[in-house]
This record gives structure tokens, C-alpha cells and sequence, in this order.
């Protein structure tokens, strides 16, 4: 669900979405991981959504 | 079939001594960027070396090229060049780029890379990411822009820890 609060976190005192509508706190989380943990997060979204796509796609008829 | 295993690509690039550069959105995403990719993005060393090395991994993971129906296999020549090579292999799409950012190859790239560890200890060169940002200002295609206010404010989130 995208963030719809433009103020503070509790944690930091900086704003959890900027003026560019970047999610601020979304970033803050990603940075505690490590680079693998980053990287495997986003292979476990495009892994599911590309298992959904397909899924999804329409099947030819003969 | 997995469609998105970048790490086991690295993994094993890594472990047969391939020389090569993290570079596009799965090096913003190893910097701590929250977007997505669904293909990883490397720019290799083109010694005729590093190319056989490239060669014999890519065939360990099945890669053809991924637009083509006649499954046709990367070969030496593809590879020596400046272009770029657009994959699919069984840990999912992989871009093999002689070049990026016009016309700077492996060589001009490794002063502005960082390292990262992979667990298991497997080392790889990622494009740094104010370099990354740079490179996408020069691109200035409509996906690149798209994606610097990300980019710029995860190096800001960095550079304030």
C-alpha cells in the first residue's frame, strides 16, 4: 500500500515520505539490511509477481 | 524454472573469477534503493580471458538470447563487443553489456565501483551509487529520470548515517 503520511517518524525527526512523495522510511529499511538480504527481497517480489502474470495470462484457443 | 535468483548469478560468476560491474537498478537496489528490477544488468571485462570464462558460466545456466525463438546461444564474437546482450537463463533475465554511458566499458568503470560481500564470502564489484545517479543523468531517457528522486534520496538517507 503506498504511504499516505507526510509526518515524522517516531524514530528519526525526518519526514517518512519527502517532497518527491520517496518513501523515506522505506529506504531507512531497506538500509539495515545487507546488499543479499536487499537483493533477495526484491527476488522474492518478482518471483511472485511474475508467478501472478502468468497465471493470469490468457490462454490460447484452438 | 526460477525467474529471479540475481544472487546465485553473482554467486557464480563470482566463484569462476568472472570480471565484471553490478550496474542499472539491481546496483541501486545493493546500495539500499527500494525499487524493483526484473533483469540484472552487468558490464563484463572483454579480454578474450574473462570472455571464455563469461562464455562457460553463461552455458552453465542455459542463457540464450531471451527475444529470439531459435534459443540461439551467446558466443564469443556477441560477447567481445561493445554491445549488448539481452539473456534469459535459468535464474532468470540477465543483460551482459560491453558497454554503458556512452561507450564506457569495464575498464573506465572499476575506479567508481564498490565491493560487496555475498554471504559465503563471494566478492562483486558494484557501480557506486553517485555514479549510478550520474550515469542515469547523462542517459536522460524518461525510465532513467524516473527513477533518479529514489536514487538521490537514498544516497541522501546513506550519506546521513
Amino acid at each position: 500500500m503506498p504511504p499516505t503520511r507526510a509526518d515524522a517518524s517516531p524514530q528519526t525527526d525526518r519526514p517518512d515520505v519527502d517532497e518527491n512523495g520517496v518513501d523515506r522510511a522505506q529506504i531507512r529499511e531497506m538500509l539495515r539490511l545487507t546488499p543479499e538480504e536487499r537483493l533477495r527481497r526484491v527476488e522474492a517480489f518478482v518471483e511472485a509477481a511474475l508467478e501472478i502474470r502468468e497465471l493470469n495470462e490468457p490462454r490460447s484457443v484452438r | 524454472m526460477s525467474r529471479a535468483q540475481f544472487a546465485e548469478i553473482l554467486r557464480l560468476f563470482a566463484a569462476n573469477d568472472v570480471e565484471f560491474v553490478v550496474v542499472g537498478m539491481t546496483a541501486g537496489i545493493l546500495h539500499g534503493a527500494p525499487v524493483t528490477t526484473i533483469d540484472l544488468d552487468v558490464v563484463h571485462r572483454r579480454s578474450p580471458q574473462n570472455v571464455a570464462r563469461l562464455l562457460r558460466v553463461l552455458g552453465e545456466l542455459d542463457a540464450v538470447y531471451r527475444h529470439d525463438p531459435r534459443q540461439l546461444r551467446p558466443e564469443e564474437s556477441h560477447l567481445s563487443g561493445p554491445g549488448h546482450q539481452l539473456l534469459v537463463t535459468r535464474f532468470g533475465d540477465l543483460d551482459c553489456l560491453g558497454t554503458i554511458d556512452e561507450g564506457r566499458g569495464y575498464e573506465e568503470l572499476m575506479p567508481h565501483t564498490v565491493e560487496m560481500r555475498l554471504s559465503g564470502g563471494a566478492a562483486v564489484r558494484v557501480l557506486s551509487l553517485p555514479a549510478l545517479i550520474e550515469a542515469k543523468e547523462r542517459a536522460g531517457r524518461a525510465k532513467d529520470l524516473a527513477a533518479l528522486p529514489v536514487l538521490r534520496a537514498t544516497l541522501d538517507e546513506r550519506e546521513r548515517r
